[in-house]
């Protein structure tokens, strides 16, 4: 499969971001670290599930486009 | 791509031949005024440099021809308008209450000088007016738990009640309740004779007798046997519609059984004697002084 | 003049994360807008601070938060997208993922430092106040920003770079030096909110004002001045006015601003050589300033007329007027005479929002309203009329702020200062906070209005965007000589 290179290297970047949230949010000393580790982590997840999700928009619309090309 | 230099046909100038989306941009020179006045402004910025400490080297930095110095310009200030008012405090710190009192330009110089001391440091707890609020005193209301002469109202400002300072007015109110000394049932036999007796708040068909024996045997030695109050040993007075803790039987029994004895501070390490004169002839004066 | 020479291949531009900080820009205005609002009315009436959320303490920076870089930021990245693809003819560097981590890393640190204010989490830094996680966050988001710009101007097509993208470069790079010396601290540990500063006593604070005036001036000032220089010769239709007028005032602007700092902080412990420098530079900062006044301005000539027909560019203008006036007030108020009487006072917070709401709201307004139309494809604005509404409301509440500050604040200054012939003060501080009332009244109204403007625009755009009426048929010329079709935005 074709990857575009940003969203690889941003992805892994913000996977990392969030596995540092949860690490962060483990150990809180308080509410406010707490919710930022939290935050975090699921930022990272919505963000990451966004990037697969635009890689495949990206598959199909070229495939409809070289579909249509065709015809 | 740089496009070819055109001719503006508003203003008749040159652009510079570089196009960005459809901007271009004209050749025109700088205004003079402006060069000229951004010119005179590094001139002026230069000079001033020159005459008020700027640069820094080292350990030091050149102090400016005129040799400024903030703190010297604050310390002159201070002291001109320290000599302003020495005119009439050197005398009302000289003087006694007595004498101060019989001369008009000296009073309304106290009054003035008392007034904004007291509005910049007494305010804040014993109200605008004097009036005080739960737990501090009201000054404008002729009840004194300290005395209301003029030396007497000098003293507490100068050294406070429970302040910490050594020549601090001092009063302990027993903890009865917390003591052990009176039970609850003898705390609120006392409270009602006292809020019916002294607070002048009876409660029909209520015996206040058992209270009024333990008032005699606990309470009459500080308070006075009729509730009047001893400004000797600041008990207040009980007689009265003032009360410093407000109007309530339940402070009554809170006061008997764990009482809180507010601090006032001491004024003498913040205000000069003069001045706490002057504060002293303005709180007698707000009405009701002895 | 007005033809745009279309390239060989037409770029494709990404304009979908325009749309998105336009729109987060929309939403931030009424959040900071509301915010100032309802501070202002604590101001005067004190019990609408309901412990402990909606303390003055707590709402405080959330307002000035918002307004700065939830608002403000969200429309400087956003018009810097937009402007630095045009003008280079390149398409954003470093792919769609890299430009939407910055649109939503940029938003949940927002999100993120007003929370943690209402928690009663702080570092107590004037427009610094997010703690070390958020900030360690927002450099993150940061240099992902500067490189996608920087990557940008760097396989751009046109050779030069046009002048906007030196102000908005400058922004980048200044305020990432800004945001991480003044944030340098010592968290007590990696797991909690609190830290400790580097810095202290008096070296603290010309960090902190070192900082504070260059995030007005490199944060609210230089890259709108980027925006500036984009949107009202696209409006105008018009040649920037002098080229050379533009570099040398860039140059002496980013060079004299860094050293104004002090002027926060004469007539206090900050010593006398320090305060001496940072008055004389902020003197000698007036004509560099006006000199983006004058780019601006003298740019309309042949096109005053535009000013009855078009409502964002009357905008523009009045922003660039008021951008005038208040940097020949700040360096006023910065000469150490002056400074003596209005140091501390509302002639400050005066200041402040005759530069927040004259000149940065209203030139982004202008920019908006020239934005929305061209980024979603529409004839024009829904509602010419409401626009002007928007325009005279919005300038009125900037009316009542300023006089009704200006009046405060030399108020306080005089009655601070009042001896009477004793020698005596004649005021008490408590006297001078309750003569105020009537002005921190005043000034709430102005903020009203301030807001119902804002809440008209973002009626307008919606409508824009979303109403038939507004539809641009196929083959029809946008606004601004764009041909349809030529700019495909992504999503």
């Amino acid at each position: 499969m074709d990857f575009e290179t940003g969203d690889i290297v941003v992805g892994l970047m913000v996977a990392a971001l969030g596995l540092l949230g949860l690490f962060l949010a483990a150990r809180a000393w308080d509410d406010e670290m707490y919710l930022f580790g939290l935050a975090l982590a699921g930022f990272a997840v919505l963000f990451d599930f966004g990037v697969v999700r635009r890689h495949f928009d990206r598959k199909d619309a070229a495939l409809a486009a070289r579909r249509a090309g065709h015809e | 791509m740089p496009g070819k230099i055109e001719k503006d046909s508003v203003t008749g100038t040159e652009t510079t031949g570089h196009e960005w989306d459809g901007i271009r941009e004209l050749n025109t020179p700088l205004p003079k005024w402006w060069v000229y006045v951004w010119i005179a402004s590094i001139v002026w910025g230069i000079g001033y440099m020159l005459v008020y400490p700027s640069v820094p080297y080292g350990p030091g930095y050149f102090h400016g021809l005129l040799g400024y110095s903030s703190r010297s310009h604050v310390a002159h200030e201070v002291a001109e308008v320290d000599a302003k008012r020495d005119i009439y405090m050197k005398k009302i710190a000289a003087q006694p209450f007595s004498a101060i009192e019989k001369n008009p330009q000296l009073m309304q110089v106290a009054e003035t000088a008392g007034a904004i001391t007291f509005a910049e440091n007494c305010q804040p707890c014993h109200g605008q007016g004097g009036e005080g609020r739960l737990g501090y005193p009201a000054l404008a209301a002729g009840a004194w738990i300290w005395g209301g002469t003029l030396p007497a109202i000098r003293q507490t400002i100068t050294y406070g009640i429970r302040s910490g300072d050594p020549q601090a007015r001092d009063s302990q109110m027993p903890p009865f309740g917390k003591s052990g000394m009176l039970n609850a049932g003898q705390i609120q036999q006392v409270a009602s004779f006292v809020w019916s007796k002294f607070y002048g708040h009876p409660t029909k068909g209520e015996d206040i007798a058992p209270g009024a024996k333990i008032f005699a045997a606990n309470c009459a030695v500080c308070h006075g046997p009729q509730g009047q109050g001893n400004p000797a040993f600041g008990a207040p007075r009980l007689a009265s519609h003032v009360h410093l803790y407000g109007d309530f039987r339940a402070s009554i029994v809170r006061q008997v059984t764990d009482p809180r004895m507010g601090v006032m501070p001491n004024w003498n390490k913040r205000l000069d004697p003069a001045t706490i004169k002057a504060v002293a002839i303005y709180v007698h004066d707000l009405g009701g002084g002895q | 003049m007005s033809e745009h020479v279309l390239p060989a291949r037409p770029v494709v531009y990404n304009d979908a994360v325009v749309k998105k900080f336009v729109i987060a820009c929309l939403v931030w205005a009424i959040v900071a807008f509301l915010a100032g609002v309802y501070i202002a009315s604590e101001l005067a009436w004190p019990q609408l601070n309901i412990a402990p959320y909606l303390n003055f303490g707590r709402l405080r920076p959330v307002h000035t938060s918002a307004a700065i870089f939830a608002f403000g930021g969200s429309a400087l990245i956003g018009t810097s997208f937009y402007v630095v693809q045009r003008t280079c003819r390149a398409r954003l560097w470093g792919g769609e993922a890299l430009a939407n981590f910055v649109f939503w890393g940029y938003q949940i640190f927002i999100v993120l430092a007003a929370s943690s204010y209402l928690l009663g989490f702080s570092k107590s830094r004037e427009y610094a106040e997010p703690e070390w996680h958020l900030d360690l966050l927002l450099v993150l988001v940061w240099v992902c920003y500067l490189l996608i710009y920087l990557g940008t101007l760097m396989r751009r097509a046109e050779p030069h770079i046009y002048v906007a993208n030196w102000f908005y470069l400058g922004f980048i790079i200044t305020i990432a030096m800004l945001v991480i010396v003044n944030n340098l601290g010592i968290p007590i540990s990696p797991y909690s909110a609190k830290s400790y500063s580097w810095f202290s006593g008096v070296q603290d604070a010309m960090v902190q004002w070192w900082y504070g005036h260059n995030a007005v001036g490199f944060f609210l000032t230089v890259p709108f001045l980027g925006m500036m220089y984009y949107f009202i010769p696209k409006a105008a239709n018009r040649p920037i006015y002098s080229y050379r007028l533009s570099i040398v005032h860039f140059w002496a602007l980013i060079f004299i601003y860094i050293w104004a700092g002090p002027h926060h902080l004469l007539w206090t412990a900050l010593p006398d050589w320090t305060q001496t420098l940072g008055m004389a530079f902020s003197i000698m900062l007036w004509m560099p300033s006006w000199g983006g006044m004058i780019n601006g301005l003298m740019t309309l000539s042949g096109a005053w007329d535009k000013l009855r027909t078009d409502p964002g560019l009357r905008f523009s203008v009045t922003a660039v007027g008021f951008y005038g006036m208040s940097t020949f007030e700040g360096p006023a108020m910065s000469i150490r005479s002056v400074n003596a009487l209005v140091h501390y006072s509302d002639w400050v917070i005066g200041h402040v929002h005759s530069g927040t709401l004259g000149w940065v709201a209203f030139i982004t307004f202008g920019a908006l309203y020239y934005l929305v139309p061209n980024l979603w494809g529409r004839k024009g604005l829904y509602s010419v009329r409401l626009a002007a509404w928007h325009y005279w409301i919005g300038t009125l509440g900037i009316v009542f702020y300023i006089a009704s500050m200006w009046v405060a604040g030399l108020m306080e200054g005089l009655m601070w200062r009042a001896y009477d012939r004793f020698g005596f003060l004649k005021y008490s501080f408590v006297q001078v906070v309750v003569a105020e009332h009537p002005f921190m009244v005043l000034r709430m109204i102005g903020g009203v209005l301030f807001t119902i403007g804002a809440i008209l625009m973002i009626y307008n755009l919606w409508m824009t965007v979303r109403s038939p009426a507004t539809e641009a048929p196929r083959a029809e010329l946008l606004p601004a000589g764009l041909p349809a079709g030529a700019v495909v935005a992504g999503e």
